[in-house]
Parts: structure tokens; sequence; C-alpha cells
């Protein structure tokens, strides 16, 4: 076993309830030698679990900006609950990861990459089904998206400054014969990673794309938006790193989404996400998920977190659908509703037929999140999941 | 068109152009969010940020949704004492 240590650190500014979770996920980013980090739900006391000593201070003052920037002033949520299904019955109260595990249904190839054995993949592939339903209630368009995403284009729309910490890169070795003859000779997996040196590598150009609908933006870049409005649908795999948060079915690295997506007017990409959402109600009962939708924000970064959070709150820019998961008394959240304004529409100069920017919002399901939810909620025997899905998978 | 109180408008004036990083003159009393590129989501963070730090206005999620252009940013100063 590692030798670890812990470090006890009282927040300079009291941590209000609305942000313990979210500054919580925060501190995995913080230093490389914190293995865990809680934050008591009073919001007076946190405490890191650390690799090796490491340089305690230094760990401490690094926690305290980040509680500093987080907490400092912060903004309460105003949480709008549009819908609450969480007393819907479910028939299981365990971790479905023990038993996916013990069957070999789940595979960990790595922290927070999964592969995934028969039932997990007929789950999933029967759950697309059904939100393939709401894209053909729309007569959405069929797009295929690359895994690859450019980086000239997420800086375009701000990535980096909002999301730093969950970008994934991909690089390949530079075009040098004397490099790659060293890399196929000296390559090995040591300790955490390859030992090759970073120079090695290539400049970024490209990251795996942390999510789907930026790919249609972006194909949509510097034009005006022919007939002014679009519907899409595509499954794509995305990447988001984080951390030490990277635990169980509830957090992966690589994850799927299908999403539909809007693009048109304000009035249009806001009808479409609300049909979007009553669509899907008549969809999650017949599935008998235990689920609620309520407002969200995205998981910012610590330096725009508070301005952006708020902003996201208080113009409901998102509603995530949260699933119960009985075994933990708490929720997870398994898709979500987004409008994001004009934003992609002045960033990436794309029109309306009258020379203003195009809106857009995107419906989009954590496939795998799913799959874990309902088996959280209905576990592994099929006499007693919802008659729909009892009926539909062999 | 409505007429803004100046001396309100001429307290607001400086506070949005240095949060929108645009000169004074750019900031009308028409003004509104989404008028210039500069007021945009981030922009218009920075203007609830700045109207906090200098003149108050408590933010939260109703500020945030009203405060959206240069004349409801008046009228909630005079509401709030600040005429």
């Amino acid at each position: 076993m590692p030798e670890t240590s812990t470090l006890e650190v009282t927040p300079v500014v009291a941590i209000p309830p609305h942000l313990v979770g979210q500054i919580q996920s925060k501190l995995a980013y913080v230093d490389e030698a914190i293995a865990a980090a809680q934050v008591a739900e009073s919001g007076d006391r946190i405490t890191l679990t650390l690799r090796s000593a490491g340089n305690a201070a230094e760990i401490e003052a690094k926690v305290q900006r980040v509680v500093q920037e987080m907490a400092q002033g912060s903004i309460a949520p105003r949480v709008e609950i549009l819908e609450d299904h969480l007393a819907r019955p479910v028939s299981y109260d365990a971790d479905p990861l023990t038993e996916l595990l013990a069957r070999r249904e789940v595979y960990e190839e790595s922290t927070g990459i999964f592969t995934f054995g028969p039932l997990m993949s007929r789950l999933i592939e029967y759950f697309e089904g059904r939100f393939l339903q709401l894209a053909a209630h729309f007569e959405a368009q069929p797009y295929r998206f690359p895994t690859l995403m450019s980086a000239k284009f997420l800086d375009r729309v701000d990535y980096f400054k909002a999301f730093p910490h969950s970008l994934t890169f991909a690089t390949h070795l530079r075009e040098d014969l004397d490099i790659i003859n060293e890399f196929a000779e000296k390559a090995k997996y040591e300790g955490h990673g390859l030992n090759s040196p970073a120079e090695f590598f290539s400049q970024i150009q490209a990251l795996l794309s942390p999510a789907v609908c930026y790919h249609l933006y972006f194909s949509l870049a510097d034009h005006p938006l022919p007939n002014g409005q679009l519907i899409a649908t595509a499954v794509g795999n995305c990447f988001r790193y984080e951390s030490n948060n990277l635990t169980s079915l509830e957090r992966l690295w690589n994850f799927t989404m299908r999403e539909v997506i809007f693009v048109g007017s304000k009035d249009f990409v806001l009808e479409k996400r609300e049909q979007s959402r009553l669509f899907m109600q008549k969809i999650f009962e017949e599935l008998g998920l235990a689920y609620q939708v309520e407002t969200a924000n995205d998981p910012f970064f610590v330096g725009e977190f508070r301005k952006q959070a708020a902003f996201q709150n208080a113009f409901q820019l998102k509603y995530e659908i949260r699933a119960r998961l009985p075994f933990k008394d708490s929720t997870l959240a398994i898709g979500s509703y987004n409008y994001h304004q004009d934003f992609f529409g002045r960033h990436l100069d794309i029109t309306l037929p009258d020379g203003k920017p195009i809106h857009t919002g995107c419906t989009a399901f954590g496939l795998e999140r799913v799959a874990y939810a309902f088996l959280a909620q209905h576990g592994f025997d099929p006499a007693r999941w919802p008659a729909a899905v009892r009926e539909a998978l062999p | 068109m409505e007429v803004l109180d100046p001396t309100l408008f001429a307290k607001v004036q400086p506070v949005l152009a240095a949060a929108l990083k645009v000169t004074a003159t750019d900031i009308t009393s028409e003004l509104q969010f989404g008028d210039l590129p500069q007021w945009d989501s981030m922009g218009h963070m920075e203007v609830m940020v700045s109207l906090e730090a200098q003149l108050g206005v408590e933010i939260n999620a109703d500020t945030i949704t009203a405060l959206t252009s240069v004349a409801a940013i008046c009228e909630h100063l005079a509401q709030n004492g600040h005429a």
C-alpha cells in the first residue's frame, strides 16, 4: 500500500451549501499529491488525503485560493425543479457496479476507461433507440462526427478558459526520423505513463471531443444558416478528464452521448427544448425511471465559475435530468436540456437570414449513465424491469 | 423614448465602459445586452460584477436577468436610492 497522509484545512471563507460539491470536485485538480478531497457538509472543514506528505503549506495555500475564488461573494443559484418523479417505485437498492464487475459485464481497462459486455451494450442500444424516437419526432437530420476535435475551433468558443481542467489532448510523434526511431526503441509504460519525453510530441492541433454538438456548430461556422433553422442528431464519444473524481460508472473519462441539436432563432430553439422535455417525460415514464429535472450549471473551472455559473443559472440555460441512485440516496445527471443563447452564433459567425447570430440548444443523454441508473433502480432480474424494457430486450 | 436621469446615466456610463472595455461613447442610453459584441454572456457578468463593486448592486438571479440594458440599470439604481 502506498503511504498516505491527511491534511485538514479550515477554509478562509465559509463554503455555502450549494458550493460544497462543486468545490470538492475542483480540489482534485489543485495538486498531484491529492489522492482524495472531502468538504464537510457544514462547509467549514476540508480533509485532504495526500499521496505523500508533499508540501502541505503550498497545497493548503492553493486550496484556499480555490475556496476564495469560488466561495467569496458567491451568487446563490435559483433552483427550479421542473419535474419531480423521484418517488417513482424502484426495485433495487445496491450499487450495480459490484454485480457488473462480478459478471465481467464491465471491465475497467484503466482509470475512467471501461469496456461493456452484452447486458450493458443491449441496454445502451435500447435506450439510445428510445432517444432516437425524440430525434424522429423532430425529423432531425442525422450527422456523424469525428472523435477528434479541432483545437482552433475550441479556442474560438473560449473552451480553454471555461473547462481547462477536463481537456484531453491528442498528439503524435513529431515528424523526425530520430525521434520516431528512439521512441520505437525505448518507449515503455513505467509508473503511471509512457517514459517518453514531452519534446517528442507534436504541438496540440486536436483534442478528444468534450461534447457532440460543437462539431455541428463548427461545421456551420462563417456562413449564414440556410433556411434559418436546423435540427440534427448525432451520437459520439466524449472525453472529460475528472482526475480523482473518476469513480465507478458515474464519471467516465470516455463516454458516449446521443444528442438532438437545435439551431435557429431564439423562439425556435426554446420551443424545441421544451418540446424535448415534454416528449421525454413520457418515455422516462415507460422506462420506469425515478428522476427529476432541475436547473443546473456546467462545471466551469475555478476562475470562471462564479460568473459563468451564475449567468447560466439566472437565465435557466441548463436543465439536468437527474436519476435517483437508491443505493446511495443520491442522484446522477443522465442528460440535460440546454440553451446556449447566441453564444455559438456570435463566436462562430453563423447568422440567421436577417443577419443576426443564430441561437442554439441541445438535448443530450449520457448513454452509459442511463444504463447504470436503470440497473441501480431496477436491478438485474428482467422479471422486475418495467414492461417496456423487459419486452424489448432479448 | 424614455429619457434617463442624466445623473444616473453619468454614473453608469463609465462603469459599463470599463467593464466592457469600450469607450464611454459606446455606452448610449439605448444600449442593451447583445448590442455590442463585448456585451455577451461573459461581458454581462463583468457588468454585474462592476455594478456590484462600484455601485453596490446586489448580484442575484433576478438582477442578472433584469439588468440587461442601460435603461434597466438606471431604473434599478433609481429604485434603490441612487438618484
